[in-house]
C-alpha cells in the first residue's frame, strides 16, 4: 500500500515535524525534532509535477504535450507552484 | 465533455488554436456573406443588407484583432505570468466558434420576415409583411438559439482571456467586462467606418 505522508496536523491544521527515523536494515532508530523539507509540504500532485517538470528538462513545451494539456495550462499550474513555494519559505 | 465544450483552452491553446481559429473566422465570413448575417461589434449578431463578401471577412477579422489586442494589453498589465500573444490571439480566435453556427440561422427567411412584421405593426415603419403561426415559433427559437450561442460565445471568450493570461478571480471577471466594453466601442466604430466605405 502507497501510505500518503501527512504533512497537516488532523487535529489542529498545524504543520507536523518528523520526530522519528528508522533504519529497516540494523532497527536503529533516531528521535529528535526536524523540519519537513520544503517540497514535502507539497501536495503528492504537486510533487509529481516538479519531477515530471525536471525529466522535462524544464520545457514547458514537453510538459504540456506530456500531461495533454496546453502551454498556458501547464504554465499556470507552475506558477501556482511558484507561489505556494513562495508562501512556504516566506512562513 | 462540458470542460470541452466551455474551456477547450485547457487542452489547446497556442498555434494550434490560432491556425484553427483562423480557418473558423473565414468560414464565417463565407457562411456570414451567403446568409447575410453579420456582426457589428464583438458579440452582435444581426441580419445585414447585400454587402460585398471583403466586408463580412474584414468585420471577422477586425472582431477578432480588436478583441484580442485589448485582453493582450490587459494580460501584460495585470498578469503575474509571461503571456505569449499567439495564445491570446489563438484562444480569442477558436473562442469565435459558436458564431459560425449562429451564420447558419440566416438560411432561414422567417427571422426576416418576423422583424419586417414587427417593424410594420409596432414601430410603424418598414412595408406591410404578413408572418404564419409557424414563423412565429421558428423566429423565437432562432432568438432564442442565437442568445444560448452569444452565452456559449462569451464564456469561451473568458475561459480564454483567464487560461492565456493567467488572471484569476474577481479581478478576470472585472478586466475581462472592461476588456469586452472597450472592444464593442471599438468594433462598432469600426463597422460604422466600414459600411461607409463599402
Amino acid at each position: 500500500m502507497n501510505k500518503k505522508l501527512p504533512i497537516t496536523c488532523p487535529s489542529c491544521n498545524s504543520e507536523l515535524k518528523v520526530q522519528s527515523l528508522h533504519c529497516d536494515e540494523c532497527e536503529t532508530t533516531i528521535n529528535g525534532f526536524y523540519n519537513l523539507p520544503l517540497l514535502l509540504k507539497l501536495e503528492q500532485n504537486e510533487q509529481d509535477f516538479i519531477i515530471s517538470f525536471m525529466q522535462c528538462s524544464g520545457s514547458l513545451k514537453v510538459m504540456a504535450q506530456k500531461l495533454k494539456l496546453s502551454y498556458p495550462t501547464v504554465r499556470n499550474m507552475l506558477d501556482e507552484l511558484i507561489e505556494k513555494i513562495n508562501n512556504l519559505q516566506n512562513k | 465533455m462540458i470542460q470541452i465544450l466551455f474551456n477547450p483552452f485547457k487542452y489547446i491553446a497556442g498555434i494550434k488554436s490560432l491556425l484553427l481559429g483562423i480557418a473558423i473566422l473565414i468560414a464565417t465570413s463565407i457562411l456570414a456573406f451567403y446568409t447575410n448575417i453579420h456582426f457589428p461589434d464583438v458579440i452582435s449578431v444581426k441580419s445585414s443588407s447585400d454587402f460585398p463578401y471583403i466586408y463580412y471577412l474584414i468585420q471577422c477579422i477586425s472582431n477578432w484583432i480588436v478583441v484580442s489586442i485589448v485582453f493582450y494589453i490587459i494580460a501584460i498589465l495585470a498578469s503575474p505570468s509571461k503571456i505569449r500573444i499567439v495564445d491570446i490571439f489563438g484562444t480569442q480566435a477558436l473562442s469565435r466558434f459558436p458564431y459560425l453556427i449562429a451564420t447558419l440561422t440566416g438560411f432561414s427567411t422567417s427571422l426576416d420576415n418576423f422583424e419586417k412584421y414587427i417593424y410594420y405593426t409596432i414601430l410603424k415603419t418598414g412595408e406591410f409583411a404578413d408572418v404564419t403561426d409557424y414563423e412565429i415559433i421558428i423566429s423565437i427559437l432562432i432568438i432564442l438559439f442565437t442568445l444560448a450561442l452569444t452565452i456559449w460565445f462569451i464564456t469561451l471568450m473568458f475561459n480564454a482571456f483567464r487560461t492565456s493570461a493567467n488572471i484569476k478571480g474577481v479581478k478576470s471577471v472585472i478586466l475581462f467586462i472592461a476588456g469586452l466594453l472597450v472592444s464593442i466601442i471599438i468594433t462598432s466604430l469600426i463597422t460604422n467606418q466600414l459600411i461607409q466605405i463599402i
